[in-house]
C-alpha cells in the first residue's frame, strides 16, 4: 500500500497552475505536442500551412489531400554512428490538417526551404469573398 | 543565485524579444572525428553565425517567422526565435579542419580528430 503523506490542501498549488496554464506562452507549451509544429494562417485567397520538418528531404515528405483533410506524413531518418547525446527526433511522423473550407486542389502548391514545409492551398471561388455592385436605378 | 535569474532574464529581454532556445543537437562520433547535428528550422545561411573562442563554440542564429501582410494566423505553433548554443571542445578536435554545412534547416558540425588522437597501429619491429 502507498501512503500518500501530501497535504490535501493543494488549492493554492492547483490554482497557480491553472493560471500558469492560462497566461503562459502558448507557443512554447505545444512546442513539444505534435509532431512536426504547424503554423496555418489564412487570407481571402487561400490557406497556408507551414511545417518546421528540419533533416527531410522533399522526397521523404508525403501530402495528402483527402475530401476534407491535408495529411502530412514523412520519416526523419538518425544518422549512423556512435551517439553521446540525442535529442533530435527520428522516426515516421503524420499530422492531419482539418480543412472546413474547399480547396482547389490543383492549385496546391508546397515549397520546402530552410526546413520549414510551406503549402499554399488556394480557396475555391465560391468561398472568396466577393464585392457586389450597387445599381442605381 | 536569484542575482543570476534576473540578469538572465535582462539579457533575455534585451534581444529583440524573440524566444531563446537551445536548439536539439545530436552528437555522434565516427572513425574521422565527431559530427554534431543541430536542428534548426527557419535560419537561412546568412543567419547563422558560428564563433570558436578558446575550447568554447558558439553556434547562434535567428529564425524569421514572419507573416505576410493580410493573413491572418489560425493556429500558432512555432514562430520566430533565436537558438544559441555553446560546446566545449575537448584538445582532441582539430581546430583548424571544422567544417559547417547547412541544408534543409540543418546544420551539421564536422570536428575531426588531431593526428595524434586518431586510433594508430603501432607497428612491431622484429629483433
Amino acid at each position: 500500500m502507498v501512503i500518500d503523506f501530501g497535504s490535501f490542501y493543494d488549492f493554492p498549488r492547483y490554482w497557480d497552475k491553472v493560471f500558469e496554464e492560462f497566461f503562459g506562452p502558448a507557443t512554447l507549451a505545444q512546442r513539444r505536442a505534435a509532431y512536426p509544429p504547424l503554423n496555418i494562417s489564412e487570407n481571402d485567397e487561400h490557406i497556408r500551412v507551414r511545417a518546421e520538418i528540419p533533416g527531410t528531404a522533399m522526397q521523404d515528405v508525403e501530402l495528402t489531400l483527402t475530401g476534407r483533410s491535408l495529411v502530412i506524413k514523412g520519416e526523419r531518418k538518425a544518422p549512423e554512428g556512435k551517439y553521446f547525446r540525442q535529442e533530435r527526433p527520428a522516426g515516421v511522423f503524420q499530422r492531419v490538417v482539418t480543412l472546413n473550407v474547399p480547396v482547389e486542389r490543383d492549385g496546391v502548391r508546397a515549397t520546402l526551404a530552410d526546413g520549414v514545409l510551406d503549402i499554399v492551398l488556394p480557396k475555391t471561388e465560391a468561398v472568396k469573398p466577393k464585392k457586389i455592385d450597387i445599381q442605381m436605378s | 543565485m536569484s542575482n543570476d535569474i534576473a540578469k538572465t532574464q535582462q539579457e533575455r529581454q534585451a534581444q529583440s524579444g524573440a524566444p531563446r532556445f537551445r536548439q536539439p543537437s545530436d552528437i555522434i562520433e565516427r572513425e574521422d572525428g565527431f559530427h554534431i547535428f543541430m536542428d534548426m528550422p527557419g535560419v537561412a545561411k546568412g543567419d547563422l553565425v558560428i564563433d570558436l573562442e578558446d575550447s568554447e563554440l558558439v553556434v547562434s542564429g535567428r529564425a524569421c517567422a514572419e507573416l505576410p501582410e493580410g493573413e491572418k494566423y489560425l493556429e500558432v505553433e512555432f514562430g520566430s526565435c533565436e537558438y544559441r548554443r555553446a560546446f566545449k571542445l575537448s584538445d582532441t578536435v582539430d581546430r583548424e579542419r571544422i567544417r559547417a554545412s547547412l541544408s534543409n534547416g540543418v546544420l551539421e558540425l564536422f570536428l575531426p580528430k588531431a593526428e595524434a588522437a586518431q586510433p594508430r597501429r603501432i607497428e612491431i619491429k622484429a629483433g
